[in-house]
């Protein structure tokens, strides 16, 4: 008997969510400071460690999604500030060193920890049938503080000025300064924010799964291919690549074969950069 | 099973004369291991063998491996991923049986100095440390150790090519002996002390089915095996031999992809299907399904081979995930498989706050195998340590241990079975005050308890 769609329905509907989290500080970080994070990836393994560590100093996991997030977010300005802001005008010196900075990352928590899957519990225990599928509850909260997240998100950058300022400085940078916004402000709010959404994927992530030192690689590469359908830049593109990801990684896993789970996220990056290389909602690039 | 003591292990009563008069060579600064330890791969030696008449070592041709008698200091690599518990356990194992040796009077009055090798579980890290170890002045004169069969695989010519004796301890792959099959005389420097080989694992898991599924109320039940080396022959003997020895249906076999890290689907899908048990084969992707097996609480039982689970402090680890979960192992650290088994594993535990894991035991055992062999040949030439190995029979910590013969179909494994080495089935139960422990299932010759459900599972 096959799974029913019912169950595969809510993964797509569950793990889009949290991809979309990832995605969008992916997104930002590249539309606005145009910086390609290969260390984003890395600030959700931060993220997980930081739960990881709280819950075994007695702290319910519940209050480490939020202090994980400021971990994360501190270790982005740290990151971009300390090392990236200093070569953001070169783009392959952003590459190379957000890619070591991740590596360094893992190799921290390598020497820490180890390699084995460490556990962090569930944020709640338990679960409920919907439409005659269990769901555990603990994906059921992720997926709605991940909605929550991302509306709050959305909220942000288009109703409130500094919001306004992220989204001028991501179209023009010139044009932005010319109405007195202070980029380098915005670059750095943006980086809190999207390495913060890292930090709090990664607690999400940790409770679904297990910590380890390369956790963070997958979800980079999910966000590779979501941000690259969806379109460089765009928040709502993030949203619904995550969701067409995450829909054709279930079908791939759930009908054809569980031996081929991330391969339709590869499959789609290079079909996208080959047709469509601005994504589903981008826009081609304005001048820097 | 045999409970007999060892000997040789603690007597330390003969061979002392030379071994007294190297020791007074040394502390008169004669036979100072540091400096000519360094000049002995490329300059006559000068560390007092040569004067050592008592043991005819005078015909030491310099390089520890080929010439007769013993040295001052015996060598012996170990090699596992330093970072993993199973790799941990061989490299501090070697290191406990080296000091325990020191204490009292080496190997046949030699020092024993372990050089580990962190391998990071990598086929081309191992190769380096391996060929690292075993050149140069300071080269190995035996070598144990490596989890993982890619690793393994990947050292074979290279211990052929060296000459250098090398007792596996963790790796389970039936390929290694099979190169001895066919060249014997190039690989015969390759022994596995344990654990029993994947071939073994599997038809351990096939008596363990016909003797508990039943009782267990598993009556459909899918195969679980991480996609390496190790697991090949497992899922060939569960896909040839479980539905017809063991009476169960076997609803789906499933090789699953290293670097899998969303067990959902792969569970939906045993749900689909309706399963009592999902029966694993899994080391290094194990704890990741186990984890996500306890947090969605899936009805249905885990277990089989399991390797992280092994890990003593895994209950604890896993926040209690690892409940009811159960596996085959080498030895557990209250299982009375001989009467080495629990002084290893307190000792163990003494000197490395926490107790070992399955490689653990073995090269436990194949330090003292090695010693058993180098003090019967009298020297450590490879070749005279590899026949006095052959004819050994040595009551280690995980059975009585003997190696199949050059015509036998797995030559210079160890032995399996009953009267040797098959490893005990364990279960992980809670005590009334929620503690973990790791409660024997099978054989019924060593359970302490019977198998429970998971407290989900009615």
């Amino acid at each position: 008997m096959a799974v029913s769609p019912v169950t595969v329905g809510v993964n797509v509907l569950l793990l889009g969510a949290l991809y979309a989290v990832v995605a969008i500080g992916f997104t930002l970080i590249f539309g606005v400071g145009g910086i390609l994070n290969l260390a984003h990836g890395a600030l959700l393994t931060v993220g997980a460690y930081t739960a990881y560590y709280l819950v075994n100093a007695g702290i319910p996991v519940w209050v480490t999604v939020p202090i994980a997030g400021i971990v994360a977010a501190t270790t982005g300005v740290v990151l971009y500030k300390g090392m990236l802001k200093k070569v953001a005008d070169n783009p392959v010196s952003v590459l190379i060193l957000s890619l070591v900075a991740g590596l360094i990352v893992e190799q921290v928590f390598l020497v820490l920890e180890g390699a084995q899957p460490l556990v962090v519990p569930g944020i709640v225990d338990g679960g409920v049938a919907v439409l005659g599928t269990d769901i555990e509850l603990n994906r059921l909260i992720v997926f709605a503080i991940s909605w929550l997240v991302i509306g709050a998100l959305f909220l942000f950058v288009n109703e409130t000025k500094t919001g306004q300022a992220i989204l001028a400085t991501s179209m023009s940078r010139k044009g932005a300064a010319l109405v007195g916004i202070d980029a380098d402000r915005v670059f750095t709010l943006t980086w809190v924010v999207a390495a913060g959404l890292a930090g709090i994927a990664g607690v999400f992530l940790a409770t679904f799964q297990t910590v380890t030192p390369l956790m963070g690689r997958t979800p980079l590469l999910l966000s590779f291919s979501i941000v690259v359908l969806g379109g460089l830049g765009s928040i709502r593109g993030s949203v619904i690549g995550a969701y067409l990801i995450s829909f054709l990684d279930q079908i791939t896993v759930q009908y054809v074969s569980t031996r081929l789970a991330g391969v339709s996220g590869l499959v789609v990056l290079v079909i996208v950069l080959l047709v469509r290389p601005e994504g589903l909602f981008g826009r081609e690039l304005t001048e820097g | 099973m045999a409970n007999d003591g060892n000997r040789g292990r603690q007597d330390g009563t003969s061979r002392n004369a030379s071994s007294n008069r190297r020791r007074f060579l040394k502390a008169t600064g004669l036979g100072a291991t540091g400096l000519t330890a360094g000049l002995a791969g490329c300059t006559s030696p000068s560390d007092g063998d040569g004067g050592d008449g008592g043991d005819g070592g005078g015909g030491d041709g310099g390089d520890g491996g080929s010439g007769g008698g013993i040295p001052d200091v015996i060598r012996v690599g170990a090699l596992g991923p330093a970072e993993a518990p199973f790799g941990a356990s061989i490299l501090n194992s070697a290191e406990l049986a080296a000091e325990e040796m020191n204490a009292n009077d080496g190997i046949g009055g030699a020092d024993v100095e372990i050089v580990t090798g962190d391998t990071k579980d990598d086929p081309g890290t191992a190769r380096q440390r391996y060929s690292e170890m075993t050149s140069g002045g300071e080269a190995v004169d035996a070598t144990l150790g490596i989890f993982g069969s890619e690793q393994l695989l990947a050292l074979l010519g290279n211990i052929a090519d060296k000459e250098t004796v090398h007792l596996t301890a963790g790796a389970a792959t039936p390929e290694a002996p099979q190169q001895l099959k066919e060249d014997f005389e190039r690989f015969k420097y390759w022994f596995r002390v344990g654990p029993i080989n994947a071939t073994f694992l599997g038809d351990s898991l096939i008596q363990y089915a016909k003797n508990r599924f039943e009782d267990m109320g598993w009556e459909r039940v899918a195969f679980l095996a991480e996609d390496y080396k190790w697991t090949e022959p497992v899922t060939a003997t569960i896909n040839n031999r479980l539905e017809d020895e063991a009476g169960v249906t076997l609803t789906s076999v499933r090789r699953i992809a290293e670097g899998t890290e969303d067990f959902s689907p792969i569970y939906d899908q045993l749900e689909s299907e309706n399963v009592d048990g999902a029966f694993t084969s899994l080391a290094h992707i194990g704890s990741t399904s186990l984890v996500q097996w306890a947090k969605q609480q899936r009805p249905f039982g885990y277990g089989g081979i399991h390797v992280p689970t092994q890990l003593p402090s895994y209950y604890a680890a896993t926040e209690g995930a690892a409940i009811s979960t159960f596996s085959q192992t080498t030895a557990t650290p209250t299982s009375e498989v001989t009467g080495q088994t629990i002084p290893y594993a307190e000792a163990y535990n003494e000197a490395y706050d926490g107790f070992p894991v399955y490689s653990g035991y073995s090269a436990y055992d194949a330090m003292y195998m090695l010693k058993e062999a180098v003090e019967s040949a009298g020297t450590v030439n490879s070749d005279d340590i590899v026949a006095e190995l052959e004819g050994l029979s040595y009551t280690g910590t995980s059975g009585q241990l003997e190696f199949y013969g050059q015509g036998e179909e797995f030559p210079h494994d160890v032995k399996y079975g009953p009267e040797f080495a098959e490893g005990v089935y364990f279960q992980w139960q809670a005590d009334s005050e929620g503690n973990g422990s790791q409660q024997v299932i099978f054989p019924d010759s060593l359970a302490t308890s019977e198998y429970q459900s998971p407290p989900w599972v009615q």
